[in-house]
């Protein structure tokens, strides 16, 4: 169990000149679950990966514990890697693939026996400790790498989109199984998926990338409440917050035919930024429908059963928007219908470079 | 591993890791070198000596039978090969000898893979039997056409012709060439078979159905969707088989023993050398041209295998 | 995948279509068996049989079968080519491997930034027709006292084969994904165990049909073999073509030992048929 630590690392992949992985400093505490979350091409596959010692680290470092491991070989990090393809030997058993790396340490038979069996038993594998890959389901498989993985204890566990090859029900399943493994284990680990669901219920905090780049890392509910720019606001949450052009008069800000009270450290930002290119983000579940409010017409309604998520149309400075809205179970629409959109809050503001613009309390707090 | 303390502000850290890091890549560089070397090695000294001796020998005019030299004597030896008869007679006949039989045996493997690309009774035994020739020695194959199936006295083929009324004829001395490119047709068709087969094996069924849904016709499925994915396989079938096919030697000696029409460059350089001319200097001076010549082809046909690797790209 | 039934339907072929095909496939690769079937048959008749009109029957004995593996004195027979040929094509074929699967190891996994020129190079070499080499290897084998021995011919057929042994190895070890090549680096191997516990095993049917695409080939040798041990250490094809007398009949003794020469690698062939088959294309193509 170990501290991770990046530092200012970068990864620029030769024949070209934007980095994969531009600068990143990042630390996670040791015992900690951290999640690195983002679209494809964000870079943290290539993190983890820089972190295994599988891709190079061109600039900066990276240490595990007190060392500084930016160019030891992989298999002397001490750390143990989940892929996403698991990358199980298909000619060894499951008993055999989880007991490798421990032959490769050269432990002695019987214990590494008993190892691979404590390993099976915690995975809920020892019946199939005889099978081949190919006789294993998906969910099987991915423990068998989950086992060959943990047998090795070591420092830091990491994991690359380990639930992207299972079917939607399974992926909730063992969701919670993992995340109650680590917390069972205490192992440092550091989790790589594309899936933001996934990022915000399983990590203890969350680093979102884009092109390379560290946009925020925060707990999930910071994330959520206080995301850092456009691109964690879009991001997170599901379905994504609308985030809507608009232009403030006086203190508030524009929306539809309302007007928004702006907090006043946010009001004065605007000012003194001009108020030119400032979104606004507000999420479905911050606005409700009804009879007062912004005129809107009904386009797409989304009945999920304990909620229901309704596209509507309003005018909004002179364009037709678009913007989805959060309506209880039993409130009833259709598509073509006229109704109100009123906003319940909380609302955010972007500047002109994408950032959030500040409340009063984290300005002081 | 030594415990650092964090690299920052000072630039002599900063220097010691830039060090550490090119010392890292250097050996990494060398760590995937190595496992390299010995196959490299070892084809370079067994390919590449023999060729610098023989650059050595062209230049001398050095002849065993009857004893002379070796005397140095420039480019003599390449001016007076450059331009004889038999030399030139020779270019020709490997041109047209590996054309002929590289084409045709394309012609009938692709025949035959097609033959073979259903199920049917018995399927395995056919092709069994028909990847026997390929098996065959070359020496073999060349004494058994020639003295089973072409020969004039005791042959099959003169023995079915009588049966038609038709006069026996003697192919190998009237036709070297082309009893030779029979042979060889007999002997690599199967394994241009096999090679298309192996592509129209690799043909995905669903892209089949779809042809079908959009309605085409069995000869247009076969002219706009399986020929253009077989042209890979057929070009790679062509550069293997020419390469092997250049160089025939076996079938000559035994059939023709390079008597006129037949002789190849492989034996005309080999009846310069040890094969009767004893003419070293002569004979290494025509290997020369040869090796130049295949470097040009080689340089032309390696451009065809190298969009064939573009399919692989390792990382 | 070979077309089943529902592909012939998708191809618009009728039963009683594949049906005729399927005779038809029978006869030509009857045809093509024929020269082969023919020799074998030759191989029982009496000299005098063999050396007339073609006949298909007629009383078999065994007597030109025996003549062809007696022993003579001072004649290359037929236990010492056969005992020549296994060694020398047995030791370079294992030598082939050895070379070349780090080779391809280098060229496929983690692959200097010049793999496509070491390949290059190293197919490069089968465009030299050996016939050009033949004097300068025939000179340095004398120098050094290689001449009549195994050991020529093992560096040579080893040389022979190596480049066509890399390429195909080469492209088997790119079928291994990547993936499984970095678990077992982070599970602690180097590249020795990296390829002994993980790529082998996986890609054992191709280094199978590496492995008899080089024997075939060594056996079947001819040039180098009567070039370099026309009196010692000679091989297979040799012994055959020492067969060939310009004195008498000789084409049931000849027929004899043709099958004996073709049996191992027909038999080895034949077996191996599929692995082949699967070796030729991925090796190959893909």
């Amino acid at each position: 169990m170990a501290e991770v630590k990046y530092l200012e690392a970068t990864r620029i992949y030769p024949g070209t000149d934007k980095p994969a992985v531009d600068r990143l400093s990042l630390t996670v505490e040791d015992g900690e679950f951290l999640v690195l979350v983002g679209p494809s091409g964000s870079g943290k596959s290539t993190a983890l990966r820089m972190l295994a010692g599988l891709e190079a680290c061109d600039e900066g470092s990276i240490w595990i514990g007190d060392r500084d491991v930016t160019l030891v070989q992989p298999k002397d990090r001490d750390v143990a890697m989940v892929f996403q393809s698991y990358a199980l030997y298909p000619h060894m058993t499951v008993a055999q693939n989880i007991g490798f790396p421990l032959k490769q340490q050269k432990v002695p038979r019987a214990e590494r026996e008993k190892q691979v069996l404590e390993a099976a038993r915690i995975l809920d594998l020892v019946e199939y400790l005889d099978r081949k890959p190919k006789q294993l389901s998906g969910g099987q498989r991915q423990r068998v790498a989950m086992g060959r993985a943990i047998v090795r204890q070591p420092q830091v566990f990491l994991m690359d989109e380990p639930l992207s090859n299972l079917d939607a029900k399974l992926r909730v399943q063992t969701r919670a199984e993992l995340a109650d493994l680590q917390a069972r284990l205490g192992v440092t680990t550091v989790y790589v998926t594309h899936d933001q669901v996934e990022a915000m219920t399983m990590g203890h905090r969350v680093a979102i990338l884009d092109y390379g780049v560290m946009q925020q890392v925060a707990t999930p509910g910071e994330l959520y409440r206080h995301p850092a720019n456009l691109f964690v606001a879009g991001f997170i949450g599901s379905p994504a917050m609308n985030l809507i052009a608009t232009t403030v008069e006086g203190g508030s800000v524009v929306f539809g035919t309302e007007h928004v009270e702006l907090d006043p450290a946010v009001a004065r930002a605007v000012a003194d930024g001009g108020a030119a290119d400032i979104k606004l983000g507000v999420r479905p579940q911050g606005l409700s429908l009804g009879t007062t409010g912004v005129p809107a017409k009904v386009v797409v309604v989304e009945e999920l059963g304990s909620e229901t998520f309704v596209f509507v149309e309003l005018e909004h400075l002179g364009r037709t928007t678009r913007i989805r809205v959060r309506a209880d179970a039993d409130y009833h629409v259709s598509r073509g219908d006229q109704t109100h959109v009123r906003v319940l809050g909380p609302v955010h503001v972007f500047g002109a470079d994408g950032s959030r613009l500040r409340n009063a309390s984290e300005v002081e707090g | 591993m030594t415990a650092h303390t964090e690299p920052m502000g000072s630039p002599d850290p900063a220097a010691e890791r830039a060090a550490a890091i090119a010392e890292f890549q250097r050996r990494d560089k060398w760590r995937r070198r190595l496992p390299l070397l010995p196959a490299l090695l070892f084809t370079i000294v067994v390919t590449q000596v023999p060729f610098i001796f023989n650059i050595w020998y062209s230049l001398q005019d050095w002849k065993i039978v009857p004893p002379r030299g070796p005397d140095f004597t420039g480019v003599a030896n390449f001016t007076e090969g450059y331009s004889n008869p038999f030399f030139l007679d020779s270019v020709v006949i490997s041109i047209g000898m590996t054309t002929a039989a590289v084409l045709l045996a394309l012609l009938v493997g692709t025949m035959l893979a097609l033959l073979l690309d259903r199920q049917f009774f018995g399927r395995g035994i056919a092709r069994t039997l028909l990847i026997t020739p390929f098996l065959i020695m070359p020496v073999v194959a060349g004494l058994l056409w020639k003295n089973q199936m072409f020969s004039s006295t005791f042959g099959v083929l003169n023995a079915v012709l009588e049966t038609f009324g038709i006069d026996a004829i003697p192919f190998v001395e009237r036709y070297p060439m082309w009893s030779i490119v029979t042979v060889l047709v007999w002997q690599w068709a199967p394994f241009m078979m096999l090679i298309i087969l192996a592509g129209l094996q690799g043909q995905p069924s669903d892209i089949l159905e779809a042809a079908r849904v959009d309605r085409a016709s069995g000869r247009g499925i076969f002219t706009q969707i399986t020929l253009p994915m077989l042209r890979p396989y057929m070009e790679l079938g062509i550069v293997l088989g020419a390469i092997y096919l250049l160089q025939v030697f076996d079938h000559i000696e035994v059939m023709t023993g390079g008597g006129p029409g037949s002789t190849n460059v492989p034996y005309f350089v080999y009846q310069r050398s040890i094969g009767g001319g004893w003419d070293f200097g002569q004979a290494a001076a025509y290997s020369i041209i040869v090796v130049i010549a295949s470097i040009i082809i080689a340089t032309f046909a390696l451009r065809v295998l190298s969009s064939l690797f573009q399919r692989q790209e390792p990382v | 995948m070979t077309l089943s039934a529902a592909d012939r339907k998708l191809r618009g072929e009728s039963r009683w279509g594949t049906f005729a095909l399927g005779v038809i496939t029978w006869l030509v690769a009857a045809l093509f068996f024929f020269p082969v079937f023919w020799m074998v048959l030759n191989s029982f008749k009496t000299e005098l049989d063999a050396n007339t009109r073609p006949k298909l029957f007629f009383e078999p004995t065994l007597d030109r079968w025996q003549a062809v593996t007696e022993s003579i004195q001072g004649v290359l027979t037929f236990d010492t080519a056969f005992f020549n040929s296994f060694l020398i094509v047995i030791i370079s074929t294992l030598l082939v491997l050895v070379l070349a699967i780090p080779a391809a190891y280098a060229l496929s996994i983690y692959p200097i930034k010049a793999w496509r020129d070491a390949l290059f190079f190293f197919i490069s070499t089968k465009f030299l027709p050996v016939v050009a080499a033949i004097l300068p290897l025939w000179i340095l084998a004398k120098e050094l006292g290689l001449l009549n021995t195994h050991l020529v011919l093992i560096i040579l057929y080893t040389a022979m084969n190596l480049p066509l042994a890399v390429w195909m190895l080469r492209s088997f070890f790119g079928e291994v994904p990547r993936e499984l090549i970095e678990a077992a680096q982070m599970d602690g191997t180097g590249l020795y165990g990296q390829i002994k516990d993980v790529m082998l095993p996986i890609v054992a049917p191709g280094v199978a049909a590496t492995a008899l695409l080089c024997f075939i080939f060594a056996w079947n040798e001819f040039f180098l073999a009567v070039q370099l041990n026309p009196v010692e250490g000679s091989t297979v094809p040799v012994w055959v073509s020492t067969n060939v007398t310009t004195r008498g009949n000789f084409m049931a003794k000849l027929s004899a030992a043709s099958t004996l020469a073709v049996l191992p690698v027909v038999i080895a062939g034949w077996i191996a048929q599929k692995r082949m088959i699967r070796g030729l294309s991925m090796g190959a193509i893909k």
